[in-house]
């Protein structure tokens, strides 16, 4: 069987809701691993042993323990406690925490690597502890670490294709079933590659672009 | 008749999956580590239509999901080259390849961090590249990389949980088939979780340790 790709023609609509999908839960579960990751970034740099221990936990065992396991043990077993949600809401739960957990760290990074005279300067001032977190730690966390927290992003572009084992029909899956319907495995999953490729290469491009306009006052240092 | 408890049989099975898991594991990454070297070497020697053409493959490689990967192997070359795949040999071929990509990276990396003047000093001494390689860069960019490519191996682990969605009975496909016959989600994911979480320790024990030893010679020995 030669290759030919133009056979995948008629089923590019079918692909495209795919990947809508794909796109869908990815962009919830970045905000979610976003707010997660801020949160446990906070209680990690946090003055209290207690907090800072339960955050590192929290990272650890997510971060080693792989995601397909963590997808199987939400997807199983939130029926059993009487959570009933759909396989999408169980998808982007899954990979807002694994996110998050990743985020966390490279968030932390950000702010551990502040300079401590700009914190002490605004605890001079009397700033209340929430404000100083609000206001000045995490703009300046933020943007110092859009490249990292990028990567990241992409990294959860590339999981999101393990939904499909949770019956999620998104990108990966419905490449599944237009496989099985053209019986042209490799024409499909080679395209599904490169467009997966592609994809993540125009998110880095576009963090790159991102990062340069949010760092434009301190160029020299960063660049 | 289904047994729905546990039976003193199904640690047999937890071990026996564990064990695929970490063959699997141990070959790809030596399988990986060879070809990413040797990559990387090919690059140091500027070698003309490889070497981009190798700096293009693993890009693809890194920045695409192993689950397509896996799919594009088992199930598209067979179609494409009228072969059999069996789901280990798929398995052997995707995560080598894909670990591969990475150790590139690492490799080519671990090879510039070596000052300019070291290697222009050796060529000056009369050493061919091939003893500048062996003797000088080697020993120093094994040191550099151990750190890196101990974090790599701890997420190729996870990475070969992936496995089980072709059919080869791996830890996770062991807690797939334990969750459907027990029902007790919460407690499969909680036992086969903690099993891969307790093997990536160790893999990062290991790396520490092994960074400690290949860095003695830079230690702090006092005065």
């Amino acid at each position: 069987m030669p290759f030919d790709v133009t056979i995948l023609a008629p089923h590019v609509p079918f692909l495209l809701k795919g990947a809508l999908l794909t796109a869908e839960a990815c962009a919830l579960a970045l905000v979610g691993s976003l707010i997660i990751g801020l949160l446990v970034a906070a209680l990690r740099t946090s003055s209290s042993p207690l907090l800072s221990r339960a955050a590192f936990v929290y990272v650890d065992l997510f971060r080693n323990i792989p995601f397909i396991v963590q997808l199987f043990f939400f997807f199983y077993g939130l029926p059993e406690i009487g959570i009933y949600v759909d396989a999408f809401t169980t998808g982007v739960i899954a990979l807002s925490i694994a996110g998050g957990a990743f985020s966390s760290d490279v968030i932390r990074s950000g702010i551990l690597a502040i300079d401590t005279g700009i914190i002490e300067a605004a605890e001079v001032s009397g700033l209340s502890k929430p404000v100083i977190f609000r206001k000045i730690v995490m703009p300046i966390a933020l943007r110092t670490s859009i490249r990292p927290l990028g990567s990241v992003f992409i990294n959860l572009v590339l999981t999101s294709s393990i939904l499909s084992t949770i019956t999620l029909n998104e990108l990966t899956g419905s490449a599944k079933i237009v496989a099985s319907d053209t019986f042209r495995p490799f024409e499909v999953y080679a395209v599904l590659l490169i467009a997966y490729a592609s994809l993540t290469y125009l998110v880095s491009l576009a963090i790159g672009v991102l990062h340069r306009r949010l760092n434009r006052d301190r160029m020299p240092e960063v660049a | 008749m289904r047994y729905t408890s546990f039976t003193p049989y199904d640690f047999v099975l937890l071990a026996q999956g564990l064990g695929v898991s970490l063959a699997l594991f141990l070959a790809t990454s030596l399988i990986g580590l060879v070809i990413g070297t040797i990559w990387a070497v090919i690059r140091f020697y500027r070698v003309p239509v490889l070497t981009p053409f190798i700096a293009f493959l693993a890009e693809l490689l890194k920045n695409s999901p192993v689950l397509v990967q896996l799919f594009l192997v088992f199930f598209g070359l067979p179609a494409l080259l009228k072969i059999n795949v069996t789901p280990v040999e798929a398995a052997v071929i995707t995560l080598s390849g894909n670990t591969a990509a990475f150790i590139y990276v690492i490799a080519v990396s671990a090879i510039e961090s070596i000052g300019r003047d070291q290697i222009e000093s050796a060529r000056v001494f009369g050493l061919s590249r091939w003893q500048v390689l062996h003797h000088i860069i080697a020993p120093q960019a094994m040191a550099f990389a151990v750190g890196p490519l101990t974090g790599l191996l701890v997420n190729q682990l996870q990475v070969t949980s992936l496995i089980s969605v072709i059919g080869v009975v791996d830890l996770t496909k062991i807690g797939n088939i334990l969750n459907l016959r027990t029902l007790k989600p919460f407690i499969v994911w909680t036992i086969v979780g903690g099993l891969y979480y307790v093997t990536a320790k160790l893999v990062a024990l290991g790396g520490a340790m092994l960074e400690k030893r290949l860095r003695a010679h830079t230690a702090w020995k006092g005065l």
